[in-house]
């Protein structure tokens, strides 16, 4: 599987998917016209890159500062993907979430993520 | 003359507390655009990281709301229009989106907020978390989005979301004006 690097605009975040290393990162901010067009390609590398996977650790680095509704929806069906994944391997997704201290909608979202995908460990990281 | 409207215009803006007001053709550019023109603005007012995200983030979801859901302005091809204001009263913001809809969904939108004027703070909590993790866009072919919108406007908003449908003046048999207003 190819790395996937896209970088920043305004209305998107860089995407740094580095399949190689299973090292996930995205950063930014998410509200493109077209969301659901903009994220399937990426979503769809990704769940095939976890079919070839056979236990191996994925860490993801989600930091994005803002996103609309719609790529809300969508980052939560990414997680539902990532759970799959470590549900049939424990302990092998790490997701480091990234959020400022006083961000309490990215926050509270991280503790749904929390709830609803057990099998994830969930990392909060606070940005000073 | 022109000019002394003008001047009224822009002194009863001040005086209001108006932050940002656009009127006119809408477009993701024209969104980002705007986008970041209303940070800076924030910014210079000093406003807290969390107000002005919520502030922010409700602007976004209004507007994209406009853009995705209006149908094209009268007399045009399929050029999208919309006005957005955002201003600061008594140290609350508002953000009122008025765009066009067509009559014929005024019924289905009646029926997608009036639900949530209803709701308590953790109801309109528990309707987003319901829809979150719902993969299906309802029932609803219309709806291109998450069905999420409303939802996420009604749960930063302090003050219960409010919205009125009027008639387009000159258009009224295909036509009506929708408003929405959050306060922050």
């Amino acid at each position: 599987m190819t790395d996937i690097y896209i970088p920043a605009t305004s209305d998107t975040p860089e995407i740094n998917f580095k399949f190689s290393s299973n090292t996930l990162s995205m950063s930014g901010e998410a509200y493109p016209e077209n969301g659901v067009e903009f994220f399937r390609p990426i979503l769809r590398q990704l769940q095939s890159h976890l079919t070839s996977l056979n236990g191996d650790a994925i860490e993801f680095n989600f930091q994005l500062t803002y996103f609309n509704s719609v790529s809300t929806k969508i980052f939560f069906s990414m997680f539902e993907l990532l759970n799959e994944y470590a549900k049939a391997h424990p302990n092998c997704v790490l997701l480091n979430w990234h959020h400022d201290e006083d961000d309490d909608t990215i926050l509270e979202l991280g503790q749904d993520i929390q709830e609803d995908f057990t099998w994830i460990d969930f990392n909060a990281v606070v940005l000073a | 003359m022109l000019i002394d409207l003008f001047t009224v215009f822009r002194e009863e803006a001040d005086a209001n507390g108006i932050v940002f007001y656009y009127s006119g053709i809408l477009s993701q550019n024209v969104i980002i655009t705007m986008s970041d023109s209303l940070k800076q603005k924030l910014q210079i007012q000093d406003e807290k990281g969390a107000r002005s995200r919520k502030v922010f983030s409700t602007f976004i979801e209004m507007i994209q709301n406009a853009l995705h859901y209006s149908p094209g302005a009268p007399d045009s091809d399929d050029t999208k229009e919309g006005s957005i204001i955002v201003g600061k009263k008594e140290d609350k913001y508002f953000i009122i989106c008025a765009n066009f809809i067509q009559k014929q969904h005024e019924t289905r939108i009646r029926e997608k907020i009036d639900p949530i004027l209803e709701m308590s703070a953790d109801e309109i909590r528990q309707a987003y978390r319901t829809q979150l993790k719902n993969d299906q866009h309802s029932d609803d072919t219309i709806s291109k989005g998450a069905g999420l919108g409303f939802l996420t406007l009604a749960r930063d908003s302090i003050e219960p979301i409010q919205y009125a449908i009027r008639d387009a003046i000159g258009y009224e048999n295909e036509l009506s004006c929708f408003y929405l207003k959050a306060t922050i």
